[in-house]
Formats: structure tokens, C-alpha cells, sequence
């Protein structure tokens, strides 16, 4: 018997008009059989709205079909006396480690499940240390979850769940908030639940990377299933992955690349040692060294742009800042950071969570004060007396990690005037400021007396950056701009970034757990650990401690270790590589 | 990333995990008994009862191994109302014996004595109300008073429900905390100033604040019910507990314990006459 099977499902939800009056139906899944065999891995991939989470919420009968059937463990969900055997049998993840975790305390969150179902007093015990152990989080059970890490939360919501003892798991898009080490913690505890337990998996996620060991992978493309088979077979593919608004990984899109070029490598590598394997065969000799073109070239000589008597757009000199300073939880968060940001650049800033790299920005426009040391905005000491730091804020502009959470009016385009509202311009000039700025993030007319919470993901996102350009700042000052985006709303938010960049020369300083990200669009990398700067220096040079990085919790992107794991292979390549083009124009030049 | 300074600073109402006798008691042990603390304060007014109260309230502090240090902090939100009630009693008690006259200030010894006592009880009031809270989960709370308010399923008051919406508005103060925070310092750096202007701007001043925390703490509310359905929640109905409430000799012996505190209290503070 299937796990879960489903025949031609159908999902509806009313479409309504401005009044609330239904004038149709939008269908969010279209038809879709499903297969899933007990103790298997299955992905769904999709990109925004194509409806995996749709899908995901029937398997726990958190939604019911409005047409066809899915049966889950054999039991057909619309049978109401059954709803709470489905539940049980099919446990699931959400996205938000924050809002699925109803205990205060660890080990209450993870009994919660087991005492609804009533389970008795003395096996609820067993199960919460049970499932604990079986995710690594017993050390923790005491904790409250407000001093968990994003990946050590997840972690303990997987734990509530298999305390039910499911036969399968369903995570939608459990990793989407995580930075790199919190997914690959998640994916890593789950991976293993899987042999301990037995369970069957459904990973839901629009992380390419992270199917790669999935023994079947779905695709959903506007409420179909567009895709299905092997990671192997799907990523053979991969014009047709991009038509959907996916991504495929790195190494795979460089062999597109190189097939592109002439050179006949078979469809369908997912992991890089098969790269290796491929190209060893292709080359007997190696394509001729490039001598030792990256050595030690330092980003200001290569830019060209720090002229003599150039005063930097922002320094930092021997900034400290410590969190509850001289109280029972004094927390160093930055210590002795010296740092210039020159006009014109184009800065990337990364660290894994708690590196104290939001602590780090939030001191460029004067939101936290340092605790010793100065920060000069175009030589000026920001903390003198009688600096106006209102106006800094203005020239300073600061997009924080889910900006759209400080959206608040009725529509888009009042919002984005109140920034330079507040900069004291008339109504009439902040709303010629705020269309300019929503022309520069792509929004066309039609939207801008659209309600910012009616938009969708990506465009909301936009709409908020555009909230901070319309003050016209000089300096542009992203935190995590893409967390939780899909591949095509990343893109286009970067994409935008760059081209304002170009156009305007506005300085950008860009954090960011994607190296990926960083190393394509960036010509300087700040690395944070511990509070303090770590490397500054251009992305080759940056990605060649990739072992450093590692220990770190941060990684180099794929193709730096493709082109490691070549050199390891004897030969001889410039292992300073950071994006796919320029891996392909290194190993076979057009 | 760090929280912030205003939100550190909050210690009220936090529990602090320690392994301590105060900690281990049964959390209707500890509701009742800080009810009957919170009376003995009213009951008496004498030195000598303020000092059984003094040496009480140590004696649990001590057993409960929660740093001092820590619970002063608890104290500091509501210094304000506390130099407030303070000052009010100060000034406008009159009396016979005046002490100090200061142009139309005057303060009499009777208005000094009952600022006094006023300050120490509710600052014991307030001490006395955190320990409990320091030392019992706001789970274990929430099931204290929902075992203790269970009669009152009779005359069908929804305990089982109100109980968990409490425990839930618990686990979610922090977060929104946090959020109101993180919320703040992006309208600061959209030229937002929340510091200056009369009321009335003020207030207006608040509203980029306050939409997108309702808006957010309704999007958590979504989620959580989800995930809560997901789990199979489905109220009080069939569902056991992972921590029955069960007394145990410990419990008695506290119940007996605070017996004798409130015997003592009643005797030397009421009875015996050391008023000032």
C-alpha cells in the first residue's frame, strides 16, 4: 500500500472582487496523482504559488479536495470520523520555526502532540526523550525555544512531530528562514530519522541542493505536477527547470554550460565528483594552467577607485559594541572593527547567525551607538554632538531582513512616501520621490494604489525596498534581501540591485548567507566571525579559505570546490574561481 | 544578531531555569501560597510583622536560587508607579506630627511612615509575585490554575481554553517584543521620530509601528493554529498531560510552612501591638 496516493486532486479556493463578492474559483492544484511509497524520500519542488504548500496541507487533511481523492496510510481524508488518524499518521513541518512552537520549554513543546492524541503520562515521557534524542536536542529540554537558533528550533518541531509517532513527515519549506547551517542541520537530522524510523519523507523546499539525495523529486508548476523522476532525470533537464522559475545547482549548470561550448558531457551531473569523473575522461591533458593570476591582489588595487585624499563613504574606527553592558547577560557583540566603505562599492557582508554582522550595520546609520570607538559617515564622527543623525538615516538607507513586515498603509505608493514624509518634504514631492523609486524596482503604474498586502511575495519585498529609496540614500544598506524568496524573485531583487547600482552609483553593502549571491555579484567580500572582521578582500581570494569558511559555518560557492576537487585530480586550473561562467571560460575558453 | 537592549532588560515575568526546592514545588503550592503572601502584606502593619515578611521572603529568595541581581532588574518597569504611590503618600497624608515644612510641602510623620510601609509592600508584592513566576514555567502556571479554577468548569467557564491562551500569550511576549523592536528601528531608519511632538503626533507617530505588529502577530496566530491543528489539537477533550499535577510530601510540608508564616504573621503583626 502507498503512503500516500492521490487521484486527480483538485483544490479550489473562491476568487473574489474588491467587494468580497465571489466572481469565480482559482484552482491551486490541477489533477494531481500521486504515488508515494512508505519509507521513501520525496521532494516537491516548486517555485512561489505553484501550489506544493497547497498540496503539502491535504496530506494532514489540513485542507480537504474539492475534487478527487488523496488517501493517506490507506485512509481517504474526507472521512471526517478519521481526521485525527490522518493527522497522526502524516506529521507535518511548517516554514516558521517561531510560530509552530507552542511549549515554553522544550520538552513540553514535544509532548504536546502525544497528549492530545492521550497518550498516557508515562509513555509521553519516553516519547519526547525518544524523538529528542533522535534529532540530537536532548542537551536541550530544558531550554526555553526563544534561545534556540532557527536550525535548533526546526529541529525540535521535527521532534514534536515524530513524538507521534507518524509514518511520514511532511516539511514545507522547513528550511526557507534557515541560513546554510541551520538546513543543512535540518536536512542532516532528517536524513537520518529516515533510517532510525523509518518514516517516509515529503520534502517540500525550493532548494535545489537539497533534493539531490531524494529518491524521487516533483515538480509543481501552477498547480500541476509538471515533473517527476529521478533528481537525476529532473536535472537533465535543465531548460525546462528554468521555465518553471527553479534553479538547478551549480555543478550541473556548468556542465550545461561546457555542453553549450562543444564539449560532450552526458545530462543529468548532480554532484560534483561526477563532474570530476566526466571531465577526466573528456581531457587527457589539462586544458594549460593560467599561471598564478589571483595571488594577493588586493581589492582596492584591482578597483582602481581609492584615489589619494578620497575621504570613504563610511569608516569605522575601532568600533566595540557589547549587548546589556555591565549586567548578568553581557554579550561583546563586535570588537575592535576597522573598516572603510568607499562611495561607488559595492561591498558584500557575510557571517553565520550571531557573527554580529546586523549588529555591524545597524552602527552605519547611528540605530545602535558603539560602545567605544567612532563611526565617520564622509568624515564626519556621527556620535559628535549636535550631528544630525535623522538626516544620516536619510543619506544611509537601510533595508532590514524582511523589510515587508514594516509595510503599514493603504496602499503602495503612501507607504513608499513616508520616508521622505518624514525627510520633510511636501506630499507633492514625496510622491514624485516615491514613484521614482517604484520605477526603479520595476512596479508598473497599475500597482501603486494596489494595498502592500495584497501583493505578492517578492513584489512586497520590492515595494519596501523602494520605501527606503525614496529618500534617495547614498549608501543602500541590505540585510538578507533575498531570505525566503523564491529563485526568480531572488533574482529579481538582486538583479534590480545591481542595475541600480550601475545606473545611479550608489554605494551598496549587500549581507548575505548565499555565497552564491555574494560571489556573483560583488567585488569585495567582509567575512564575520565572533564579532570581528575576519577577511576583507575580493571574492576569489575570500572563497580560497574555503576550510576556514567551513569551520566557520559558512561555505565557498559549489564551483570553488569543483574546481578544488580538479586540482585534487591533477589538474591544473585556477582554483580562484567563484561563479559558473567564469569556471567555464577556465576550463574550456570560448 | 543579538536581541536588543530594551528587550533584555524585561526580566518580570521570565522563568529562570534552575534546579532549587522553590522550583521543584507544585505549581498550585506556589499560586496559593503567593495569594496568601500577597494578603499577609494587607493584614498587619507593624514592624515587627514586616520583618517576618522580610525574613520570609529571603529565607524563598535563598531557596530559590535565583540570583538577586536578577530579580532587582524585575523591579525596574515599575519604579515609576512605585515613586509615584510613594510620593503620594508622602505629601498628601496629613498627620499631627509634622516633620518637614517646605513652602507648601509638608510632610508629617504619618505620611513618612505610610510611605514607607506603602513602598516596602509593594515592592514585596511585586517581589513575592516573581518568584513564582522566576521559578515556574508559565506552562506549569497555566496547568496550576487551570487545576485549581477546574470547579469553575461547572458553571461553564472555559478554563481548559483560557488557560491555554495564556500559555500561548506567554511564549508569544518575547517574540512580539522582539518584533515591535526590529519594527521600531526600520521606521527610525525611514525618518521615523518617536521621541518628539505633542500627543496627538505622538500617537499618530505609533501607527507605522502598530499596523505591521498586528498584522504580524495575525499572521503568527494563523500559523500557530495551523501548526496546533496539525498536531491534533482539538481542545481538552481526551487529552492527557505530560505533567499531572499531583501533590507530594514537599507540597504539604510547603502548605505547612506557609500555615505557620501566616499564623506568625497574624499574632506578631496583628495581635501583638508594636505599632509605630
Amino acid at each position: 500500500m502507498e503512503m500516500v496516493k492521490a487521484e486527480k486532486l483538485i483544490f479550489e479556493y473562491d476568487k473574489r472582487d474588491k467587494d468580497g463578492n465571489i466572481i469565480g474559483a482559482n484552482r491551486a492544484i490541477d489533477q494531481v496523482d500521486l504515488d508515494i511509497a512508505p519509507g521513501s524520500f520525496i521532494a516537491i519542488l516548486g517555485s512561489n504559488g505553484s501550489g506544493k504548500s497547497t498540496l503539502a496541507k491535504h496530506i494532514n487533511a489540513l485542507l480537504l479536495p474539492t475534487g478527487g481523492t488523496i488517501w493517506v496510510n490507506g485512509i481517504d481524508t474526507k472521512k471526517p470520523e478519521e481526521l485525527w488518524h490522518v493527522r497522526q499518521s502524516a506529521g507535518m513541518v511548517f516554514q516558521n520555526p517561531d510560530n509552530q512552537i507552542i511549549g515554553t520549554v522544550v520538552e513540553e513543546d514535544v509532548g504536546f502532540g502525544p497528549e492530545n492524541l492521550g497518550v498516557p503520562t508515562s509513555e509521553i515521557w519516553q516519547r519526547v526523550e525518544d524523538s529528542l534524542r533522535s534529532v540530537n536536542m536532548l542537551e536541550y529540554r530544558n531550554h526555553s525555544p526563544n534561545k534556540l537558533s532557527g536550525g535548533q528550533k526546526q529541529r525540535v518541531a521535527i521532534a514534536g512531530v515524530i513524538a507521534m509517532e507518524p509514518h511520514c513527515i511532511v516539511l514545507d519549506e522547513s528550511t526557507a528562514m534557515l541560513d546554510p547551517a541551520g538546513r543543512l542541520e535540518v536536512l542532516r537530522s532528517v536524513a537520518e530519522l529516515r533510517h532510525k524510523k523509518k518514516v517516509t519523507v515529503i520534502w517540500i523546499t525550493h532548494y535545489m541542493e537539497e533534493v539531490i539525495c531524494a529518491d524521487k523529486v516533483y515538480v509543481m508548476d501552477q498547480g500541476k505536477i509538471a515533473m517527476k523522476g529521478t533528481p537525476k532525470e529532473i536535472f537533465s533537464q535543465v531548460e525546462r527547470i528554468k521555465s518553471y522559475h527553479l534553479d538547478v545547482p551549480q555543478v550541473t549548470l556548468l556542465a550545461e554550460v561546457l555542453r553549450g561550448r562543444g564539449i560532450e558531457l552526458p545530462a543529468g551531473i548532480i554532484e560534483p565528483c561526477e563532474f570530476v569523473v566526466e571531465i577526466k575522461k573528456k581531457v587527457k591533458k589539462n586544458s594549460g594552467s593560467k599561471g598564478d593570476k589571483g595571488a594577493g591582489c588586493m581589492y582596492l588595487n584591482s578597483e582602481n577607485d581609492k584615489r589619494a585624499g578620497d575621504i570613504p563613504a563610511i569608516h569605522l574606527k575601532d568600533v566595540n559594541y557589547t549587548y546589556g553592558a555591565d549586567g548578568p547577560y553581557e554579550k561583546k557583540a563586535l570588537c575592535d572593527i576597522n573598516l572603510e566603505i568607499l562611495h561607488g562599492q559595492m561591498v558584500g557582508i557575510i557571517g553565520h547567525t550571531g557573527s554580529g554582522k546586523s549588529t555591524l550595520i545597524q552602527h552605519l546609520n547611528g540605530l545602535l551607538k558603539a560602545t567605544s570607538g567612532i563611526v565617520y559617515y564622509n568624515g564626519e564622527d556621527i556620535y559628535a554632538k549636535g550631528y544630525d543623525r535623522k538626516k544620516l538615516r536619510t543619506q544611509v538607507g537601510m533595508v532590514f531582513q524582511y523589510p515587508e513586515h514594516q509595510l503599514f498603509e493603504v496602499d503602495v505608493i503612501s507607504d513608499v512616501s513616508y520616508g521622505p514624509k518624514n525627510q520633510g518634504l511636501s506630499e507633492e514631492e514625496a510622491r514624485v520621490r516615491a514613484i521614482e523609486a517604484l520605477e526603479l524596482v520595476g512596479f508598473s503604474e497599475k500597482d501603486y494604489h494596489q494595498s502592500p498586502f495584497e501583493l505578492s511575495g517578492g513584489q512586497k519585498r520590492r515595494a519596501a525596498i523602494a520605501g527606503v529609496l525614496a529618500m534617495k540614500p547614498k549608501v543602500l544598506v541590505l540585510d538578507e534581501p533575498t531570505a525566503g524568496l523564491d529563485p526568480k524573485g531572488r533574482d529579481g531583487i538582486l538583479n534590480q540591485i545591481v542595475r541600480l547600482h550601475k545606473q545611479t552609483g550608489i554605494t551598496v553593502i549587500l549581507v548575505s548567507h548565499s555565497m552564491e549571491d555574494i560571489a556573483r555579484y560583488v567585488k569585495r567580500i567582509i567575512v564575520m566571525n565572533q564579532g570581528g572582521v575576519l577577511y576583507d578582500d575580493k571574492p576569489s581570494e575570500v572563497f580560497s579559505h574555503y576550510k576556514a569558511l567551513e569551520k566557520i559555518g559558512l561555505a565557498a560557492p559549489q564551483v570553488t570546490y569543483i574546481m578544488h576537487d580538479l586540482q585534487d585530480a591533477g589538474f591544473s586550473v585556477d582554483t580562484h574561481v567563484t561563479t559558473v561562467e567564469a569556471a567555464a571560460d577556465e576550463l574550456f575558453p570560448n | 544578531m543579538g536581541e536588543s537592549p530594551l528587550i533584555r532588560d524585561i526580566t518580570f515575568g521570565q522563568f529562570y531555569p534552575a534546579q532549587s526546592p522553590i522550583h521543584r514545588l507544585d505549581p498550585r503550592v506556589k499560586i496559593v501560597c503567593t495569594l496568601l503572601f500577597l494578603i499577609s502584606l494587607f493584614i498587619q502593619r507593624s514592624i515587627l510583622g514586616y520583618a517576618i515578611a522580610t525574613l520570609f521572603l529571603a529565607l524563598v529568595i535563598l531557596f530559590s536560587k535565583v540570583p538577586l541581581k536578577y530579580i532587582l532588574k524585575g523591579l525596574r518597569p515599575v519604579i515609576l508607579l512605585l515613586l509615584i504611590t510613594v510620593s503620594f503618600n508622602l505629601f498628601l497624608t496629613r498627620g499631627e506630627e509634622l516633620l518637614v515644612q517646605f513652602g507648601f510641602i509638608r510632610i508629617y510623620k504619618a505620611g513618612l511612615t505610610t510611605a514607607v510601609f506603602m513602598g516596602i509592600r509593594l515592592m514585596y508584592l511585586i517581589l513575592g509575585s516573581s518568584i513564582m513566576t522566576f521559578t515556574t514555567t508559565p506552562n506549569a502556571l497555566t496547568d496550576g490554575l487551570e487545576s485549581l479554577l477546574k470547579p469553575l468548569e461547572r458553571i461553564r467557564v472555559p478554563v481548559h481554553e483560557v488557560a491555554m491562551m495564556m500559555s500561548i500569550a506567554l511564549r508569544f511576549i518575547p517574540i512580539l517584543l522582539e518584533e515591535t523592536d526590529k519594527i521600531m528601528k526600520a521606521q527610525i531608519a525611514r525618518g521615523a521620530d518617536l521621541d518628539s511632538g505633542n500627543v496627538f503626533q505622538r500617537v499618530k507617530g505609533m501607527v507605522p509601528i502598530l499596523v505591521p505588529l498586528f498584522v504580524s502577530a495575525f499572521r503568527r496566530a494563523n500559523d500557530l493554529a495551523l501548526a496546533m491543528e496539525a498536531r491534533c489539537y482539538h481542545g481538552s477533550e481526551g487529552r492527557t498531560k505530560m505533567k499531572p499535577l499531583y501533590y507530594r510530601r514537599r507540597d504539604y510540608l510547603a502548605y505547612g510552612k506557609m500555615v505557620l508564616y501566616l499564623g506568625a504573621m497574624i499574632v506578631f503583626g496583628h495581635f501583638v501591638d508594636f505599632d509605630v
